[in-house]
């Protein structure tokens, strides 16, 4: 990850150095490679951590993208052959029934006719991949916050389409793919907001996510996803942070302080901010949660414009402007100050295959 | 066969029940989770995989087998084929299915159908065979379980199976209320086969039903329950297979058995090799059927040894002719009478008995063997098949679980193919086979598990 040896720290504060770095790579290649080989070890744990035979089988896995996102295959192929083409990576990399994790964020589509929106994505900055990817991929031009390699974390494509996501803060776990996925395909095969609540209905995702999209001739909309009904949709409220309604999971919410940073988004709103006013709320608390008092703080700032294909990535002190016109490599380092989250003892129990081999 | 241009998978744990199979046939391939020859073997392919994640059945282990990309890559390469398994479940054959790969078994709900000892006993009954005399039935009680027992006039000490599973573990021997307490929630509900306990021997063979009759293999008899070999009573450690087994009456009713059944089979729809497991009354010397086993079994390899070895061609080239699509011509008499003369062998399956938990740091290797005065085993070669075994103090050991696997009470170690008996006339396990299952077993080494790792979790257990 992008996060120097965090990953042996013991709970409490730290300094660290984070890097955050635009790729651009049109088709799967060297670059993709080299960052799938800086974050395979820690993913390879993550994937495994339940069990190997927790996660789908390679045949589940290509029969799911087989069957919900057969426009992506060939580029998942193409994605799996690049990082050596292995049993674990190829699981791993179709984004189905991955191992439940779960974050925070907020997120809000800018009022009126231009439309863009802003978000915070709120995480521990070691888990982050802080890796901003301008590619094409299947067809259309994108760029985006990118995590395990390829999924979305919020972005926009070359039509205008813009998606971010945050937790729904609900524990129901499904059948289905990452979100990232889902927003990946969004990117990928949609132009308007129209056609992305016509693709969220039909791909199934494992947890509850709230998203929110926006479109280059104004649409905007509020999606509540999760793996245990239809994607709620709404028009009218067009930001959320981690919940799905009334608060379900009590922990979370106070935890993320969720309730806050709805309410001042909603008073944000109020005064139909224009797209520099929202981001300053953004920047600023509760919405904005600095990382000395928050284990999952903002790890960034980003603030799509639908219009013009941009990207602002955003901390309090730096902003970080890249068009899908022009995309560049570079990358930005920022020292910051986290907490790392209590370590976990897990208890240890060898595994029993079936009595019967030889029968 | 040598010529077939089709590709062959055996998928299953380990290459066990057909090893050897593949100097017979053309393109044929095992493909296994076990690495049990260390890579040496040039026709197993084992895909790599964390160690040993727990399955919950053997027809689980073939389906991530055909679920992993190393496994569908290669079979894609090269175009398909056929497929054959121990057993396999329905995600199997949809796997197997979408690789281009013809199952060369017969259909799953058939073996499942045939699987059942209820149905095994109507079989017997439609082929004339005589079943241990038993009565089918459900019983809610000890005591329904009695006046059903009177009824077939089959005393009080009794034998009673439920429908599926291995024989080890569904075969109850009840002879008070104690017995039916013990177990009473397996059989409450279930169709059961009950019995009268007979003291007898109990035998194995291996048959193939075929359009030009039933193909019957050598007969094993079968060595069971020791407590050197294995943790679980009356659990299968073996078999021993000679010429002289029983007497020549007997034999004749063996083989007559196995072929009634076998047709009886074939016109039902079953093609192929089929296990037998029968019964020979000690006193009258009567012979009753026991189970069926309709598959590949711990049966083939012996007789695939023996049918080869002595008479020039395994049996189980005969279960691939009937899913070949060819047409072919066989001449039974002729070929049954190749497999009347052979030398004793046997096998021997080790089951770890004590009750520990180990990462095995130290294991010994697949291979031929050799035993000392002394006891002690030495490994001669890394050998792929047990057919080379030559002397009588040689062995063939095959591994299963190896460096970085978990061994733990019931774990089967391994399995030793060797000439010569191991098994008495009167039951009683040989000293030679004691001191082979010693020798091999003594030579696996390991450490307690470690306890759990810590780990720097990003997210607090209770989230979940």
């Amino acid at each position: 990850m992008s996060t120097e040896g965090i990953r042996d720290r013991a709970p409490g504060f730290h300094e660290a150095t984070v890097t955050f770095r635009s790729i651009v790579e049109e088709q799967p290649g060297d670059r993709l490679k080299d960052l799938f080989d800086v974050a395979w070890p820690a993913y390879r744990r993550w994937f495994l951590r339940d069990g190997e035979l927790a996660r789908p089988s390679y045949a589940r896995c290509l029969r799911a993208l087989r069957t919900y996102v057969p426009e992506l295959v060939p580029v998942y192929e193409k994605l799996v052959g690049t990082v050596g083409g292995g049993d674990l990576e190829a699981r791993f990399l179709s984004l189905w029934e991955p191992t439940p994790f779960f974050s925070a964020c907020s997120i809000a589509a800018v009022p009126g006719a231009d439309r863009g929106i802003v978000r915070n994505y709120d995480y521990v900055p070691a888990l982050c991949e802080t890796t901003l990817l301008a590619s094409q991929l299947a067809g259309r031009r994108t760029l985006a916050m990118s995590d395990c390699l390829w999924g979305v974390l919020d972005g926009v494509n070359e039509d205008g389409l813009a998606v971010a996501l945050a937790f729904g803060g609900r524990r129901v776990v499904g059948r289905g793919f990452a979100i990232t996925l889902l927003l990946r395909y969004l990117l990928e095969m949609c132009a308007t907001v129209e056609q992305a609540i016509e693709a969220a209905r039909i791909v199934p995702v494992n947890l509850a996510y709230n998203v929110v999209v926006a479109d280059a001739e104004g649409d905007a909309a509020f999606l509540q996803i999760a793996p245990d009904h239809e994607p709620v949709l709404s028009r009218d409220v067009l930001f959320a942070g981690n919940r799905q309604g009334k608060t379900e999971w009590a922990e979370h919410a106070v935890m993320t302080e969720t309730v806050a940073r709805e309410e001042a988004i909603a008073a944000a709103l109020v005064s139909g901010p224009g797209r520099e006013e929202l981001e300053r709320a953004f920047l600023s608390e509760p919405i904005y949660r600095p990382h000395l008092r928050h284990t999952w703080g903002t790890v960034y700032t980003a603030s799509y414009s639908c219009r013009d294909r941009t990207v602002r990535l955003l901390w309090p002190d730096e902003s970080w402007e890249l068009s899908l016109a022009a995309p560049y490599e570079e990358e930005r380092t920022r020292r910051m100050v986290m907490t790392m989250p209590p370590v976990l003892e897990r208890t240890f129990e060898p595994p029993h295959t079936p009595d019967v081999i030889f029968a | 066969m040598r010529r077939l241009q089709t590709p062959i998978y055996f998928v299953s744990p380990t290459p066990y029940n057909i090893l050897g199979l593949d100097q017979w046939v053309g393109p044929f391939e095992y493909i296994s989770y076990f690495d049990s020859f260390d890579s040496h073997h040039p026709h197993v392919f084992v895909p790599s995989h964390e160690a040993q994640p727990e399955f919950a059945s053997f027809e689980a282990v073939n389906t991530y087998l055909l679920s992993h990309k190393e496994v569908t890559d290669r079979i894609h390469a090269r175009g398909g084929g056929k497929a054959l398994f121990v057993m396999f479940e329905e995600e199997t054959e949809e796997l197997a299915g979408e690789l281009g790969l013809e199952i060369a078994l017969p259909p799953r709900e058939l073996r499942e159908h045939i699987d059942s000892k209820i149905t095994t006993t109507h079989l017997a009954n439609e082929a004339g065979i005589e079943s241990a005399p038993n009565v089918l039935s459900r019983a809610g009680s000890y005591k329904e379980l009695l006046q059903l027992a009177k009824k077939g006039k089959l005393g009080t000490d009794l034998v009673v199976q439920t429908p599926y599973g291995d024989s080890g573990r569904t075969t109850f021997f009840i002879s008070d209320e104690v017995g039916w307490n013990e177990h009473v929630e397996k059989f409450v509900g279930e169709d059961l086969k009950i019995m009268r306990r007979i003291e007898h021997l109990p035998g194995t063979l291996e048959a193939c039903a075929t359009r030009h009759g039933t193909l019957v293999g050598p007969i094993q008899t079968d060595i069971t329950g020791f407590e050197e070999l294995t943790p679980y009573r009356g659990g299968w450690c073996g078999n021993d297979i000679f010429p002289n087994v029983f007497t020549e009456a007997i034999r004749k009713r063996i083989r007559t058995m196995a072929r009634k059944l076998g047709d009886t089979l074939y016109a039902n729809g079953y093609r192929g090799v089929f296990c037998l497991d029968f019964l020979v009354e000690n006193d009258t010397g009567e012979v009753y059927l026991g189970e069926i086993n309709p598959r590949i079994s711990g049966a083939s390899p012996l007789t695939n040894l023996i049918t080869s070895k002595y008479g020039g061609v395994p049996l189980f080239l005969f279960h691939l002719l009937e899913f070949l699509d060819v047409d072919w011509e066989l001449d039974l008499k002729r070929v049954q009478k190749r497999w009347e003369e052979y030398d004793e062998w046997s096998q021997l399956v080790l089951k770890q008995t004590e009750d520990v938990v180990e990462l095995i740091t130290q294991a010994p290797p697949s291979g031929l063997w050799r035993m000392g005065d002394d006891g002690r085993v030495e490994h001669l070669s890394p050998v792929t098949t047990w057919h080379t075994v030559g002397h009588d103090d040689e062995a063939f050991y095959l591994r299963v679980y190896g460096n970085g696997d978990y061994r733990y009470k019931g774990a089967d170690l391994g399995v030793i193919v060797s000439r010569g008996r191991m098994q008495t006339d009167d039951r009683r396990l040989t000293d030679r086979a004691r001191r082979w299952a010693d020798g091999i077993t003594s030579l696996f080494a390991g450490v307690p598990p470690e306890q759990a790792p810590v780990v720097p979790e990003p997210l607090y257990t209770k989230w979940f």
